[in-house]
């Protein structure tokens, strides 16, 4: 049965994101990465990572898809103006895209995993915050700088530029 | 429901000091911008440089606390954290000082000045951190800050539209690199079932991985730390990047991240793969990527025109001969490598500050307007050929002796292709940097070469660096000691 | 001033070098950086004086020894010393010094300043180079000559300046490198930097062969030994008469000093075994250099090649590895500095005079500037090696001690081969003076030429005394550099009587060796 929600899961993933690579229309793209996002949130919730699970939910597919989407809608990229890439180019990304799967395939398959016993799932949350309040004290305390310097940054350079972009156009 | 938690000490905070100051520096420069507003940003500009200078003056007055972390051990406070500290404040209050007279950052089409200096006490800080990062959460976290902060600073502090193109091309690829060094950790936790260093390497004494697997996981990591030194193949924005910033930018971000990758890379493979370096081909293969690097970096530096450019090649070419002490891991080698950081720190910062201080003159870094500059700027130009002769490695400058150490440890070694390959590119980085020279000295002045001015507070950071440059070039014994020390803690 | 006799090495070496500040902080006026320059030229020959009356001849070992503890734990300090080889060098250097400095009086005119400070800062430099006891010491000085010098060419020489220093930079840079990678190696197994710890190191010989080719490859290049003499001719032709005078008068010393000094007494077994196919590159040299320089038409090109066959005799004589061919080395070492020295001063009279060069431009010179023409005629006589003048003995003792080398296979053919260098050598420089002062005075722009100044004979008048003292007395000379010869000269006799046997194996058999040397030769 577990195995059988895990091929599900990771079958949706894999799959999706086929096709957010390889989809001539954006729109599309964008929806099936709500597939991709959904199922790596899926398998989070069967490792019994369940506050990994929403959060992937609530974060990525409430916040950045919907925003990917909205920008998307409102740029209106006609869908025959997309950049094509060329067949001389398809050949060489694809021959070293294969050779990596092979290469991570082998890694994966041919390592000892350090490999915990499943427990009986357990709700995460009041540990993880234990944990992030106690000992990941530092790393939390940093990624809130992390987190202002992305909005300070974002606001930079988004405002708009005057001078500047008048004089790039005409160089 | 309650795990069994260990309650950290939250006086550790007090060692943050530096640290502290700078970020706090960077919200206060923020902050004060906005209350204060005028025709320059007096206020950020003083915070940050009172700041950088309090964080140069705890650097040396805060001890380091020994081997045991702080703060839940993510992080870890050591003479070798201490040795970069000094490093990067250092760099910080330099760049500061510079910036207040280049008209490439306040110059009146310029927006943004306030977030600038702010910007540099942040990411100063975020590059203590690096160098004190212990474990793989705060390794990829404080990657992140400062790679974010660079991101924004070539971002809107850009020139010209082939600028936008270098900013897009350094944000793709660091996506890119910090994606695949990512992975790598992925697999790397997953093999030892470890997040910090010292775990890490326990695990992989006690059961060894495959061979294939360890050489795939050091590979993608070090894709990560190669993007951040900028190795060869992983130093495609480096050039691009440095030409389209304003060049005090590019002269820091030329050597503070730069010595940050280098920091965070020796205490992540010195305690990971030191026990292990015998049974994967680590020697062989940063001795490639050494020598590919510094023979990239110098080849393609000889066609230059533009000096930033130039600068920026040479800078590549600096980062194949730090590799060289990387070889085998040893105390030695690393030592070198220290010490010939904080000499490359000193003179390429130099040298990219005589372009910006020319450059904020006759608004040109072309070799071909350097005509016989040696004799409308002679004091300028003489500092500048001091750095000159320190990055090609003459004595009596620094650049040599940092060179000597890396070229001791290399044959102590035994690797004597890497040294004579290592010195072959000495010759060849001889004849671009004698072509500044050569333009500055031999050329004639040409009849039309506007005056050449430069602000006194360029002359004071030069000198500041210049003389160093030489100072280090014939006693170097205290320096040396603090970069052994530094070592000497792991 | 026992304060100064106490160190008077570093007096010596560093009085130039603060000269030289001194003139760029304060010298706003051309004639009192002048001034300056040449009291500081002539201060410092009067000090090195003083090495001279107080050198101790039966002495071998260095004297006026310093050590200053300077880095790493006195595993490299600041240590100067003096034997008798570096005694002579170091007064070629200072004695030639205020020469320069007055030759440049008149010929340059634009930077003077700076000028004076790089002729000081070379002077320190070069004399440093000959007292350094310590490897990185060394190598300090050494490479520091190479900027003064590099400045010295390109801003002050002829039209192609830039591309002759350019190409002395890069080649010299080249070679030195790779004497560095050695002195490092050698660093890394003895843990000291200092001479007598190296010369304490016991080499194997596999490992020496390397070390040898890297020191050796350094020096050879700065000789310049046949084939890697190719930046001589455009660094003399494009350099500044005083450039031209401190190159042919003591940088090129700089590398059969160093064959003397660090290849042969560090590397006994690798000098035996491959002494004797530099022995050859430089009997090759003589004879090339010599050709070349019968068909230039320049006249400072022709004393260049010249140098470079001179230089070949130099060679020949420390690799033959006798006492008698060293000392000879050595000897025509100065003399070649005082000789071509003269020869390049006389040849910068003439050219700031009529700014060419050319042999065919001039014709007849005699009747128009006879006091330059019987002085030129001296210094040609001295330096082909007329008895009597300096540049006699030393290649006399040359060619006996090579003729008596028992570690130089084919001894007797190289110095058979070689005299004829001395002979063509005879051609040449007669043949330019022939069609430069003799004959009619043809073209009308010399008919005008002024003889030379009182100023000019001054600076010449010096060179030519010794060049006479030299010639009739090497006796006062040659006893300073016996003891010393002999020592630097022990490991390799040492280990010729400790394994008669090895040597026969180490250096080349008869037959072998005499068809790649006659192979050589038509290359």
């Amino acid at each position: 049965m577990g195995d059988m929600v895990f091929y599900l899961f990771a079958l949706m993933t894999v799959l999706s994101g086929f096709f957010v690579v390889f989809s001539k229309n954006i729109v599309h793209a964008g929806f099936s990465l709500m597939f991709t996002l959904f199922g790596v949130a899926g398998l989070f919730a069967m490792l019994g990572a369940d506050f990994l699970a929403i959060t992937q939910t609530m974060v990525y597919i409430g916040g950045v898809l919907v925003l990917v989407l909205f920008v998307v809608m409102m740029t209106r990229i006609p869908a025959q103006n997309l950049p094509k890439s060329s067949f001389n180019r398809k050949i060489p990304a694809g021959i070293f895209s294969v050779l990596i799967f092979a290469i991570v395939f082998k890694v994966i398959g041919g390592t000892e995993w350090n490999v915990l016993p499943v427990d009986a799932p357990e709700a995460t949350i009041s540990m993880i915050g234990q944990k992030l309040l106690t000992e990941f004290i530092f790393p939390f305390e940093y990624a809130s700088i992390v987190l202002l310097l992305a909005m300070i940054g974002a606001a930079i350079l988004i405002r708009e530029r005057k001078i500047d972009d008048d004089e790039e156009v005409q160089s | 429901m309650f795990v069994n938690i260990t309650i950290p000490n939250w006086s550790d905070f007090a060692h943050f000091v530096p640290e502290a100051i700078m970020f706090g520096a960077f919200l206060l420069a923020l902050m004060g911008d906005v209350i204060v507003r005028g025709r320059k940003p007096v206020v950020p500009f003083l915070i940050t440089l009172l700041g950088a200078l309090a964080a140069l003056y705890y650097s040396f007055a805060s001890p380091p606390v020994g081997d045991a972390g702080v703060l839940g051990s993510l992080v870890m406070i050591d003479s070798f954290a201490g040795f970069f500290r000094i490093v990067f404040s250092f760099v910080a209050v330099v760049t500061i000082l510079f910036s207040w007279s280049s008209e490439e950052i306040m110059g009146s089409t310029r927006e943004h000045k306030g977030e600038y200096y702010a910007l540099i006490a942040l990411m100063t800080g975020g590059m203590m951190v690096m160098a004190e990062a212990r474990d793989l959460v705060m390794l990829f976290m404080s990657m992140e800050l400062v790679a974010l902060t660079s991101y924004v600073m070539a971002g809107y502090m850009r020139n010209s539209l082939r600028s936008t193109e270098a900013s897009l091309k350094y944000v793709i690829f660091g996506a890119v690199s910090s994606g695949i060094m990512l992975f790598g950790m992925s697999l790397l936790f997953g093999m030892t079932g470890q997040m910090t260093f010292v775990g890490i390497r326990d695990a992989l004494v006690a059961n060894p991985v495959n061979d294939l697997s360890m050489l795939v996981v050091l590979i993608m990591i070090m894709a990560g730390f190669g993007y951040k030194i900028a190795m060869v193949p992983f130093h495609f924005w480096c050039p691009d990047v440095y030409e389209g910033a304003p060049t005090p930018v590019s002269a820091f971000f030329s050597v503070g991240p730069k010595a940050a990758g280098f920091a965070l890379m020796i205490r992540f493979f010195f305690t990971v793969f030191q026990p292990i370096v015998d049974t994967i081909d680590w020697p062989l293969m940063i001795a490639i990527l050494s020598a590919v690097t510094m023979t990239y970096g110098n080849i393609v530096a000889v066609k230059q025109t533009n000096v930033k450019r130039l600068l920026a090649y040479s800078s590549i070419a600096h980062v194949g001969y730090l590799l060289m002490g990387f070889l085998l891991l040893t105390p030695g080698g690393l030592q070198a490598i220290l010490f010939y950081l904080l000499v490359y720190a000193v003179m390429n910062l130099g040298a990219f500050m005589f372009v910006s201080a020319i450059n904020n003159s006759i608004k040109s870094e072309e070799l071909s307007d350097y005509a016989g500059l040696g004799f409308r700027a002679p004091w300028a130009s003489v500092m500048m050929f001091i750095f000159l002769v320190s990055l090609v490695g003459l004595p009596p400058a620094a650049g040599f002796i940092g060179k000597l150490y890396l070229f001791t440890e290399v044959l102590r070694e035994g690797w004597y292709w890497l040294a004579i390959v290592g010195v072959l590119n000495s010759v060849i980085s001889l004849f671009y940097y004698m072509q500044i020279a050569r333009a500055m000295y031999f050329e004639k002045v040409p009849e039309d070469a506007p005056a050449v001015k430069i602000a006194p507070l360029h002359y004071v950071t030069m000198a500041l660096l210049a003389v160093p440059t030489l100072i280090l070039g014939l006693y170097w014994s205290e320096f040396k000691a603090i970069a052994d020390q530094a070592i000497a803690g792991f | 001033m026992t304060f100064v006799t106490d160190s008077i090495l570093s007096w010596v070496t560093f009085l130039p070098l603060a000269g030289a500040l001194l003139i760029l902080l304060f010298a706003r006026k051309d004639n009192i950086a002048r001034l300056i320059a040449m009291g500081v030229a002539v201060a410092d020959f009067i000090l090195s004086l003083h090495l001279w009356f107080h050198f101790d001849n039966a002495n071998a070992a260095d004297q006026f020894t310093e050590l200053v503890p300077w880095l790493a734990n006195g595993k490299i300090n600041y240590s100067m010393g003096l034997d008798g080889v570096s005694l002579l060098l170091v007064l070629l250097t200072t004695f030639l010094g205020p020469l320069v400095i007055l030759s440049t009086w008149s010929a340059i005119k634009h930077r003077v300043a700076e000028s004076m400070a790089f002729l000081l800062f070379l002077q320190t430099a070069m004399i440093g180079t000959f007292l350094a006891r310590d490897m990185l010491l060394f190598y300090v000085f050494w490479e520091a000559m190479l900027i003064p010098m590099y400045f010295i060419i390109g801003i002050w020489g002829g039209e192609r300046r830039i591309y002759a220093a350019v190409k002395l930079f890069i080649y010299t840079m080249a070679g030195s490198l790779l004497m560095l990678v050695a002195i490092l190696y050698m660093y890394s197994q003895a843990g000291t930097m200092s001479l007598d710890g190296f010369m304490s190191l016991n080499i194997p010989a596999e490992q020496q062969m390397w070390l040898f080719l890297a020191f050796t490859l350094a020096f050879a290049i700065k000789v310049p030994l046949f084939p890697f003499h190719t930046w001589l001719p455009d660094a003399h032709v494009e350099a500044p008469t005083a450039g031209s005078v401190i190159l042919a008068g003591i940088l090129l010393k700089m590398g059969t000093y160093g064959m003397l000094r660090f290849s042969i007494p560090l590397f006994p077994s690798a000098a035996i075994e491959f002494g004797p196919w530099f022995a050859v590159l430089a009997v090759i040299g003589i004879i090339y250099g010599a050709l070349v320089a019968m068909v230039q038409k320049d006249v400072k090109k022709l004393v260049a090649y010249s140098s470079v066959s001179h230089l070949g005799f130099v060679v020949l004589g420390l690799f033959s590895l006798t006492a008698a061919g060293v000392a000879g080395g050595i000897y025509q070492m100065l003399a070649h500095g005082l000789s071509t020295g003269a020869l390049f001063l006389l040849v910068g009279v003439i050219y700031e005079r009529r700014h060419t060069r050319l042999i065919s431009d001039f014709g007849g010179l005699a009747h128009q500037m006879p006091v330059y023409a019987s002085i030129f005629l001296f210094v040609t006589l001295a330096s082909i090696g007329l008895p009597g003048l300096c540049g006699f003995a030393g290649e006399f003792m040359v060619l006996f001690g090579s003729f008596s080398s028992t570690l130089l296979p084919h001894a007797k053919l190289l110095v058979i081969l070689s005299s004829t260098g001395v002979i063509l050598g005879a051609i040449y420089m007669l043949w330019m003076y022939q069609r430069v002062f003799l004959g009619k005075l043809a073209n009308e722009a010399n008919q005008s030429l002024k003889d030379m100044s009182l100023r000019e004979i001054f600076v010449l008048l010096p060179i030519l005394i010794f060049i006479i003292v030299l010639g009739i007395l090497p006796g006062p000379f040659l006893e300073k550099i016996e003891p010393s010869i002999d020592r630097l000269l022990t490991p390799v006799l040492e280990l010729r009587q400790e394994t008669p046997a090895d040597h026969h194996i180490t250096i080349p058999h008869t037959n072998e060796s005499h068809d790649s040397q006659t192979e050589m030769e038509i290359h």
